[in-house]
């Protein structure tokens, strides 16, 4: 079910006070190929960070002697690996200052494990960039980045370039959450990096043009409300 | 008329004594002339009555002394103009001595009863003035939602009655200093407040006040007081009988909607265990525990979320939001098999609002409609309607009768006679859409007809100029 050949031999650091929780970590990243190593705390993890060199790290937002956002921060000062913060409903204020300082993605708790094995994938591809795809395809979407155009089930779309810009981004990091400022910065320039209606008003184009027209759901562009967006097709 | 020279009299206060002297000697004379023509008529000793129609209106309006002065002078015009012999002090006849001072002591008479009449009409006045005020203050104090509120209209009504520049009623103790006088306001044993008026106002007024303003206005103000803490009262004594009952609510929800998910896993884990379990039987058995899990974690969520809206912890954290994006988010929550088609506007215009607490109401409205439109196309439709932007989540479901539309938004409540199987919710969806909707500005309301649908309509104020 969760065979990922690309896991084999990663190492995972999973954070979480509650023991049970770390268990079920623990078991669904093993059987996911990863190499596991756990820590209740933030002190233990900032520890086992140290001495055991991780791929990743999954780390919930309330720890017993600090929290996530202070993990995310502290662990920013000399690593960029990619983390993922674990939040549970009503958490939000400290989910958005968690990904401010530094969290690559967060998942809500509960959450099932492909889920999990996901996000994780998505953010270490990002760690390792595939090497020069010139044609991206999924769920029905093509994006030929070196004829810029895009095909919706081999359907040509018109779109400008700003919001070809915008898709292949989304698309290069496809799973992975885009925070504003990251989307901004990258297809306008630092200079906007603030400019989220602006941003707001281009993704409201693009999924007027690339989304299914008569239906309801979004197939591929997620909205992380307050956060980003995530292409993530279903 | 009586009212209108009473008027006279409060109002106008004396008029200045150079007038009285004048009109004095006018009225003499007018009197000594009157009598000339009357002396055919009848014998002059008994004309003397003539000038007491003058001392009655000077001493009414000058009061006593000028009163007296009127007497004396009329007596002697009288004698000098008319009591024989004419044009001389002297008087001839001694029974015209008696007419003469029977006439003195009449009319010093009558001017003590006039200035005892003016006395007690400036007196019923001010009674009646005071009455008024008071009767005013009670208005004020017992009409208006806040006591304090009234006070500072009471002062204006009481400065205005007594010719004062200000007066001012406080609450409690307040002391006086060298500009102001504070008169102390107690009912029984308990101060309740003071008045403070200008320092240095005259003896009388100061008197009248503290005798006759001030038990009436501390009276007054206690029960005002002990009105509002009553009020008070009662509002908390109804929020809790309320609360009371969105206890036992939970209470009875408690013991059955979360204990049976937590039976379900239980027994499910133990049967995973048990000795001939084939794998198929233990993959049904893990989705169970998953399934009832989840639904264990909704239902917790949503209990949180109404204790969280009743005790008025739920803050949003208001952004501007794209109301097409909010829906989004709401319907990707949404099972992947339900059938939803969103129109909205173009042009929308954005709202602010906490988006996650939006989210989670159109949220609920949606899988409320879902549940309840049994595969039939439900329809969200968003438009701008002068400053709001108006959502509609509209279900071809069996429709709300008129009499359970009021109460739908409470929680926990459930329309009777429906089938048990229909309902899977924790009977909290729509009571949390409301609290959210509404502590982010919005409204929310429902519209249904009986056997054609429901209509569940949210107004969120726009903003209407759209940041650049």
């Amino acid at each position: 079910m969760m065979a990922a050949a690309g896991a084999s031999g990663r190492r995972i650091l999973a954070c979480d006070d509650e023991l049970q929780i770390l268990r079920a970590l623990k078991l669904v990243l093993r059987s996911a190929g990863y190499e596991v190593r756990t820590a209740a705390t933030m002190e233990e993890a900032l520890d086992a960070l140290a001495l055991w060199p991780v791929d990743a790290a999954i780390v919930d937002l309330l720890l017993p002697d600090g929290n996530g956002v202070e993990l995310c921060r502290r662990v920013r000062e000399w690593s960029a690996m990619p983390i993922i913060v674990l939040s549970a409903i009503g958490e939000e204020e400290q989910k958005v200052r968690a990904l401010q300082a530094g969290a690559d993605d967060y998942i809500t708790k509960p959450f099932g494990p492909q889920e999990l094995v996901a996000r994780l994938e998505a953010v270490l591809r990002r760690a390792s960039p595939d090497p020069g795809e010139s044609v991206l395809r999924a769920a029905g979407l093509e994006v030929d980045l070196a004829a810029h155009a895009v095909r919706r089930d081999g359907e040509e779309l018109h779109l400008t370039p700003t919001e070809f810009e915008l898709l292949s981004v989304l698309v290069r990091n496809r799973g992975r959450l885009m925070t504003h400022r990251a989307l901004l910065s990258e297809v306008w320039g630092h200079e906007y990096a603030d400019e989220v209606t602006v941003l707001r008003g281009q993704i409201a184009n693009l999924r007027r043009k690339i989304e299914p027209p008569k239906g309801s759901r979004k197939h591929y562009i997620r909205t992380e409300p307050g956060i980003g967006y995530r292409f993530d097709p279903k | 008329m009586r009212n209108g020279v009473v008027f006279i009299l409060l109002r106008g206060r004396r008029p200045p004594l150079v007038a009285g002297l004048a009109v004095t000697f006018v009225l003499v004379s007018i009197c000594t002339a009157l009598v000339y023509p009357l002396k055919q008529l009848t014998t002059v000793s008994s004309l003397g009555v003539v000038y007491l129609l003058g001392v009655v209106v000077i001493s009414t309006f000058w009061g006593l002394w000028l009163g007296v002065l009127m007497s004396v002078l009329s007596a002697a015009a009288f004698n000098f103009f008319h009591l024989p012999p004419v044009g001389r002090f002297t008087i001839a006849d001694s029974r015209n001595w008696v007419a003469l001072g029977a006439f003195l002591v009449v009319a010093l008479a009558s001017s003590s009863v006039s200035e005892l009449a003016r006395a007690r009409a400036a007196e019923a006045v001010r009674r009646r003035a005071e009455a008024d005020l008071t009767a005013e203050t009670a208005q004020l104090l017992l009409e208006r939602a806040g006591v304090e509120d009234a006070l500072a209209s009471i002062g204006r009504r009481l400065a205005a009655a007594f010719e004062l520049p200000w007066a001012l009623v406080a609450l409690g103790e307040t002391s006086g200093d060298s500009r102001r006088e504070a008169l102390a306001l107690s009912a029984g044993e308990a101060r309740v407040g003071t008045l403070v008026v200008p320092a240095g106002l005259q003896g009388s007024v100061v008197s009248r006040l503290s005798e006759r303003v001030v038990p009436a206005l501390a009276a007054l103000l206690q029960v005002a007081l002990e009105r509002e803490r009553l009020v008070a009262e009662a509002v908390q004594t109804e929020s809790l009988r309320r609360s009371d009952a969105v206890k036992t609510a939970v209470l009875r929800a408690v013991s059955h909607d979360l204990r049976s998910p937590v039976t379900a896993m239980i027994t499910a884990g133990a049967a995973v265990r048990a000795p001939g379990v084939t794998p198929h039987e233990r993959d049904e058995l893990g989705g169970l525990v998953v399934e009832e899990g989840t639904r264990l974690s909704r239902l917790i969520d949503d209990l949180l979320d109404l204790s969280k809206l009743d005790a008025h912890a739920a803050v949003p954290r208001l952004a501007e939001c794209s109301v097409e994006e909010v829906i989004d988010a709401a319907l990707a929550a949404q099972p992947a098999d339900s059938m939803v088609e969103v129109r909205v506007d173009p042009d929308l215009p954005p709202v602010r609002a906490d988006f996650a607490q939006v989210e989670r109401a159109l949220a609920n409205l949606l899988e409320n409609a879902t549940r309840y439109s049994e595969g039939k196309l439900v329809v969200v439709r968003a438009r701008s309607v002068g400053g709001w932007v108006v959502i509609r989540v509209v279900d071809r479901g069996p429709g709300i009768p008129a009499v359970d539309q009021a109460r739908i938004f409470e929680p926990f409540y459930r329309a009777p006679g429906r089938t048990p199987n229909v309902i899977s919710g924790s009977g909290l969806g729509l009571a949390i859409a409301k609290g959210f909707i509404e502590t982010n500005g919005g409204r929310i309301r429902v519209e249904s007809v009986p056997g054609q649908g429901s209509s569940f309509v949210v107004a969120l104020p726009a903003i209407v100029e759209p940041e650049p």
